[in-house]
């Protein structure tokens, strides 16, 4: 599991609706700050990068220092994008697919206005345990 | 590492350029600019002055299609250490800026240009350019020569071509240089070192190696060389010498600088070649250069000096080279692998300058995200540095952030996003605008980051001392966050606030809002009272038509039109407050006290007035800004401007509204209103406001109170309204109508009193009577239906529903200031003044029933008949009681020969608090206009005595009637011909009964009309009962009995001579023998006469019977105990009277006993026709028809 993950779901708009750090690291504010800033930084290259592939999962596409930004990208351009230290491809893949699913059953529901801020509380729950599992 | 480094930089021959003496900033600004045009000097421009004194070392020298590449470093720059290893590094020329008028003595210039140019030992020619020299100065330094040259004052253009010329002279120079120093590199073995190889102590085979190393530096120095000589040919064969060298005695460092220089020879080379593989090769060869670098770390001095800083600068070269979009992937890698060396690097000032370059080729690919993040680590580096300059460097750095983060100071959005406001301000319009784009509204929602970068800029701002910044900073911060800041972070920053303001000059402004929300909460309306009407020249009633008229409220056939202009439509007056209702929101945790706030406008023709509020924590208030609008033409309020924590900004309610609607949908923090408490966000309609001419305005009070006016029911009152003019402009038209529910209680309108004090003059007052009638509580429904239509522009219903208001259009002249008035000027418009009559109805005296009583008083039988009606001293004895005028209103059917009184009874209650006082009046009928009303108002001052009812007591009042019988078709006509005509009359009357019943109704209304009950209470509330409908009701049921005559009528009459005439004629014997007269003494024959009366048109024949009865009505004359005695025939009379003829029949009476006594006569009529049938109202024809006359008192006198 990674010492540091730092979850977010940014939607087609950019605007962040679903945020989450995920791993054992002690949370430090700045450090948490830093995730944040690296995340939307790396939303250039993910928009750039979207196109020119026909996959939803874009493997790690940028990093800073030791962080390393996967994305994962809906068909409908909601951007998964996760922030961790190790490289275990499979598992971030597993962990996207999971959240895909979660990310779709939640649009499913009539009083979710998409692109809005996600905030069920149940949502929250299953990423984390998600993150738990494949992390 | 270098800033601003590209592949082209190998070939830029550096130059120092030193301010000399004292130059103003603004000046070496313009003579650095001057300069920067000379960065490229084609080497076919300077061929003149560059002279051969050696066969050039540069071979190929392009002389037609070359250039030399300067690279102009103001205020210089230290010798770096790796000036061997790079040419280009060196400054190879230092440029002295002098300007004269501020350093007068030359010679002080040029020693101090001589020990400026001693800290560039590297450089070759030094060239000291002195401006604008006095003409002393120029005679004097045309003979100083050196290094000197000086700038006669001249026009720019004259200026420029000097300044070009000593730049070509200056090129030229170095290019000689060059050549100098290549020839000498080339013969004499140079030592080239870098901080690299210092201490390597070298082993005799290392000599040789050194030896050959030593070549291929050299040689490499050489192709630098060549390249700053623009001689790319030259400089790549000697680069390939070096390379080949380099990479025999493996000095990696030197061989991949020979790469890189040898790609910058390539590119020079194939400058303006499109050639497809050229970029293919640099990118081959760069990333050669790069591996090389990465080869040449050595372990042993990595802590002292590293390698790497050329790696990486080599990788931005690349990534500088590659920069475009198509490339973007390609570049990001390198700019990745670049900020990875970050961590490696030593020297801090290298990390920042390159998270510099990172920045700034990420800003070039259009990443602006990533660009925006370097830049924080920038500043973050910056701010380690923790001195005010690094602060002042961080603050701008991050302020060029926050457009990727979207938080940026209002003041550095310019007119270009104004698309996005425009988004903003559509939806207000539209209300309903497309999900998306309300979504791309708050495409900023990194709130983590916004705060963070808000507070860096802050923290930056404070520390470089910068308090306009910090205070944008804190404002922006606390605006959009305070959901996410605890209260006491709040405080901090309200404390930032006003510290930042303290340090500011008093009335600073700031782009960027702070606290409090404002948005629109209203404008109101004008007032009622100066509402303004369109003017419509075409028609006499021009205001109408200005408003909707008909049933409707919302007319759909009018909608397209009232959307655009009516209904959203504002019109101010100049010189006249107006008011606009704004709600502030203070949602933070402290006490917010704004200084000012007033309405902003910026079309500059409404004078604001400011107020000042104090908002306690998470509070709203709603407020009214208030203003004068000064000039004619649209006004446009976007916002208000706020003086608050020593700031003045602007506030706009825009904003605001886009911040509320996207709180609505979910997509902003929190809606500042909401948790502030107040109400549900609603639409505010922006209307447009115009600003019209002076207008008259009138101001109206009712006199005597502006209070409610209580009224009873029924109560009629005059009330005085006053009307002043307190405009500037006179009044010249004005017309009164009413509106609203029971406009029938105004009775009168001094309407003429109005229009004959026009024009009202400003300041001028005129007072109107109004008569009002309080209408009656139960019918108020009915007419609120009947009173609607009879407006149509009624626009605004008064708010106490029930009372009427008088609605005054007005307008001042057609055009100001006496212009004639032309067709295409607008008229100014008028206005509307509603004065709500503020009636409050309390119930009155309350109707209970009306009956019809009907009232027989037998006559005394005397000599005379009773005489026809007229004769007011027949009645003199009325059994009522009652005397002096009224009684001329009891009155009694001469035919029927005895008063047939009619009352009608009125049972009144009067369920107030207050006495009534009641008073009937009956108007006369057959007097002339004058005489009834002098009648009228003489009966009900002094005629019936006033009946007084209690509070809560019911009474009844008793309204006596005349005439009942007679009039059937035209009372004053009847009256006239009674005497002679009468019973023709009143047969005609019967025969007309059937025919014209509804004649018959007609004279019933005419004869309740004429009754009126006026009940006044207290000194002056009286009015008058509405019992039209009762009296109606009452009458109705006994119509025919009331108002037919019956066919016969009797009389009785004594006969007896005994009596003396002339008795009667005496008024005092009259007096004296009252008791007497009419009466008959007992035991003494009286005889007597019954005279029968035919009221019908044919002969009757009928048989009549006399009975008498006494008191105890028991018949006396037949019976055993018989006390009167008779002579004559007292039955069964047969007698026939002619039509409208009377007949006599003579008895005589013996009366035993003394006392009262009443004769009756009946007839039974035979034959009847229909007409008597009908009177009788009987069915069947065979049965007899039964007529009896009224009873007859006879008084009978003892003898005793």
């Amino acid at each position: 599991m990674a010492t540091t993950a730092c979850f977010i779901i940014v939607s087609r708009n950019d605007i962040p609706i679903y945020e989450t750090e995920l791993g054992s690291a002690a949370k430090r504010e700045d450090a948490a700050q830093l995730h944040q800033f690296i995340l939307h930084a790396a939303l250039d290259v993910v928009q750039d990068l979207a196109w020119t592939t026909s996959a939803m999962f874009l493997k790690a596409i940028d990093r800073f220092n030791d962080l390393v930004v996967s994305v994962y990208v809906t068909a409908g351009h909601t951007r998964f994008m996760l922030l961790h230290d190790s490289r275990s491809d499979d598992g971030i893949k597993s962990f996207f697919q999971e959240v895909h699913e979660l990310y779709i059953k939640t649009l499913l529901n009539p009083l979710y206005l998409p692109g809005s801020r996600i905030t069920s509380s149940h949502f929250d729950t299953k990423v984390r345990g998600l993150g738990r599992k494949y992390l | 590492m270098e800033p601003d480094v590209s592949i082209e930089t190998s070939c830029m021959i550096r130059i120092a350029v030193l301010p000399i003496g004292t130059v103003p900033p603004s000046l070496l600004r313009e003579y650095w600019s001057m300069l920067l045009r000379h960065q490229t000097i084609p080497l076919s421009a300077i061929s003149s002055f560059y002279t051969e004194h050696q066969k050039s070392p540069f071979a190929h020298q392009p002389w037609d299609s070359g250039s030399l590449r300067l690279k102009f470093v103001l205020g210089g720059s230290p010798p770096s250490p790796w000036e061997d290893f790079q040419s280009n590094r060196k400054i190879l020329a230092v440029i002295g800026v002098c300007h004269c008028p501020s350093s007068p003595d030359l010679d002080s210039v040029i020693d101090l240009f001589n020990s400026a140019c001693k800290a560039y030992s590297s450089s070759l020619v030094n060239s000291c350019f002195a401006f604008c020299p006095g003409d002393s100065q120029l005679e004097d330094g045309g003979k100083k020569g050196g290094n000197l040259r000086l700038f006669p004052p001249a026009d720019l253009q004259t200026q420029e071509f000097h300044l070009q010329t000593m730049m070509q002279d200056i090129a030229a120079s170095l290019l000689m240089e060059f050549e100098k120093w290549v020839l000498k590199a080339e013969s004499a073995g140079t030592i080239l070192k870098t901080p690299l190889d210092s201490q390597a102590t070298l082993s005799s085979e290392e000599v040789i190696k050194a030896k050959k190393r030593r070549l291929a530096r050299a040689q490499k120095t050489i192709g630098d060389y060549c390249l700053l000589a623009g001689s790319p040919v030259d400089a790549n064969a000697h680069y390939s010498t070096a390379l080949e060298l380099a990479r025999l005695t493996g000095d990696y460092f030197w061989y991949a600088g020979a790469l890189e220089g040898g790609v910058c020879a390539l590119l020079i080379d194939r400058m303006g070649l499109n050639d497809p593989g050229l970029e293919d090769g640099v990118r081959y060869q760069y990333n050669s250069a790069i591996l090389h670098y990465r080869k040449s770390f050595i372990q042993d001095n990595a802590q002292r000096v590293s390698p790497l800083s050329f790696e990486l600068e080599a990788t931005l070269k690349l990534a500088r080279f590659l920069c475009r979009r198509e490339l973007a992937r390609e570049v990001v890698d390198l700019l990745t692998n670049a900020a990875d060396g970050a961590k490696s690097l030593i020297d801090a000032s290298d990390r920042l300058i390159l998270f510099i370059e990172i920045a700034r080729l990420y800003g070039t690919l259009g990443y602006q995200r990533k660009a925006a993040f370097f830049s924080r680590q920038v500043a973050q580096l910056y701010l380690q540095q923790e001195n005010r300059v690094a602060a002042i460097s961080a603050m701008q750095v991050l302020a060029m952030t926050t457009k990727a983060y979207r938080v940026q100071s209002r003041a550095s959005i310019s007119e270009n996003t104004l698309p996005d406001k425009q988004v903003g301000s559509s939806h207000a319009d539209g209300g309903k605008v497309h999900h998306q784009s309300v979504v791309s509204l708050f495409e900023s929602q990194w709130s983590t980051l916004q705060m963070v970068v808000l507070r860096e800029i802050l923290i930056s701002a404070v520390r470089a001392g910068d308090p306009l910044a910090a205070w944008s900073a804190a404002s922006r911060l606390l605006r959009s966050y305070y959901p996410l800041i605890t209260p006491a972070g709040q405080n901090g920053l309200a404390s930032a606030l006003s510290n930042s303001a303290d340090r500011l000059p008093s009335g600073t402004r700031c782009a960027d809002p702070a606290l409090p929300f404002i948005r629109l909460y209203s404008f109101p309306l004008h007032p009622s009272q100066i509402d303004i009407v369109k003017r419509n020249l075409a028609r006499e009633d021009w205001w109408a038509g200005s408003a909707p008229s008909g049933p409707f409220i919302y007319t759909p056939f009018s909608k397209g039109e009232s959307n655009n202009s009516s209904k959203h439509e504002l019109i101010w007056v100049v010189g006249e407050p107006v008011q606009v209702l704004v709600e502030l929101a203070n949602p933070c945790g402290f006490d917010l006290r704004v200084d000012s706030i007033y309405l902003s406008v910026h079309s500059e023709n409404f004078d604001a007035f400011p107020v000042s509020v104090n908002l306690p924590p998470n509070s709203s208030k709603v407020i009214t800004l208030s203003g004068i609008p000064t000039l004619v033409g649209p006004v446009t309020i976007p916002g208000c401007i706020v003086h608050c924590f020593g700031v003045i900004t602007e506030h706009l309610f825009r904003d605001v509204d886009n911040l509320l609607l996207g709180a609505t949908q979910g997509l902003v923090l929190s809606d500042p209103f909401r948790c502030c408490g107040s109400a549900k966000l609603r639409n505010v309609f922006v209307p447009n406001i115009s600003v019209v001419p002076p207008l008259p305005l009138l101001v109206s009070h009712v006199v005597g109170g502006d209070g409610a006016i209580i009224l009873y029911e029924g109560e009629i009152r005059d009330v005085w309204i006053s009307l002043a003019n307190a405009g500037t402009v006179p009044v010249e038209q004005a017309h009164i109508s009413l509106s609203g529910k029971n406009q029938d209680s105004v009775i009168s309108v001094a309407y003429e009193t109005l229009k004959a004090s026009l024009p009202l003059n400003p300041g001028a007052e005129v007072t109107i009577p109004v008569t009002l009638k309080a209408w009656q509580l139960a019918f108020v429904d009915s007419d609120a239906a009947t009173g609607k239509s009879a407006l149509g522009s009624m626009v605004r219903q008064p708010r106490d529903g029930n009372s009427p208001t008088l609605l005054i259009h007005y307008a001042g002249p057609l055009s100001n200031s006496g212009d004639p008035p032309t067709s295409g000027s607008v008229v100014p418009p008028g206005r509307r003044l509603v004065v709500p009559l503020h009636i409050c109805v309390l119930q009155g005296l309350s109707f209970v029933k009306a009956r019809l009583l009907s009232m027989e008083i037998p006559a005394h039988v005397g000599e005379d008949l009773p005489k026809p009606v007229g004769v007011d001293d027949i009645y003199n004895e009325g059994a009522i009681g009652s005397e002096g005028k009224m009684e001329r209103l009891v009155k009694i059917d001469p035919f029927r020969g005895s008063w047939g009184l009619r009352f009608l009874e009125l049972e009144l209650s009067n369920p107030t608090d207050v006495v009534f006082d009641i008073s009937v009046s009956v108007q006369l009928e057959n007097s002339s206009n004058e005489d009834t009303l002098s009648a009228d108002q003489g009966s009900a001052e002094y005629g019936y005595p006033k009946s007084r009812i209690d509070r809560d007591c019911s009474a009844r009042v008793l309204i006596p009637l005349e005439h009942f019988k007679l009039p059937i078709l035209d009372d004053s006509f009847f009256m006239k011909d009674i005497q002679a005509d009468g019973p023709a009359s009143g047969r005609n009357s019967s025969f007309s009964e059937k025919n014209n019943k509804a004649e018959l109704n007609a004279s019933i209304k005419n004869l309740i009309s004429k009754i009126k009950v006026r009940w006044n209470s207290g000194r002056n509330s009286s009015g008058e009962l509405n019992i039209k409908d009762a009296i109606q009701a009452a009458l109705q049921t006994s119509v025919m009995d009331v108002l037919l005559p019956d066919p016969l009528t009797f009389g009785f009459r004594l006969v007896r001579s005994s009596l003396d005439p002339a008795k009667l004629d005496s008024p005092k014997e009259s007096v004296l023998s009252s008791a007497f007269k009419g009466s008959v003494l007992a035991h003494d024959m009286t005889p007597m006469e019954v005279l029968v009366r035919n009221n019908t048109k044919d002969m009757i024949k009928m048989r009549l019977s006399i009975t008498c009865r006494d008191v105890a009505g028991e018949n006396c004359i037949e019976g055993a105990k018989a006390t009167v005695l008779w002579a004559g025939v007292l039955s069964g009379i047969t007698m026939e009277i002619p039509p409208l003829q009377e007949s006599k029949h003579s008895f005589s009476l013996y009366f035993l006993v003394p006392g009262e006594y009443t004769v009756v006569a009946a007839a039974l009529i035979d034959d009847a026709n229909d007409i008597l049938r009908a009177r009788a109202r009987t069915d069947s024809p065979d049965e007899p028809i039964f007529c009896c006359g009224p009873p007859y008192n006879v008084r009978v006198i003892g003898t005793a």
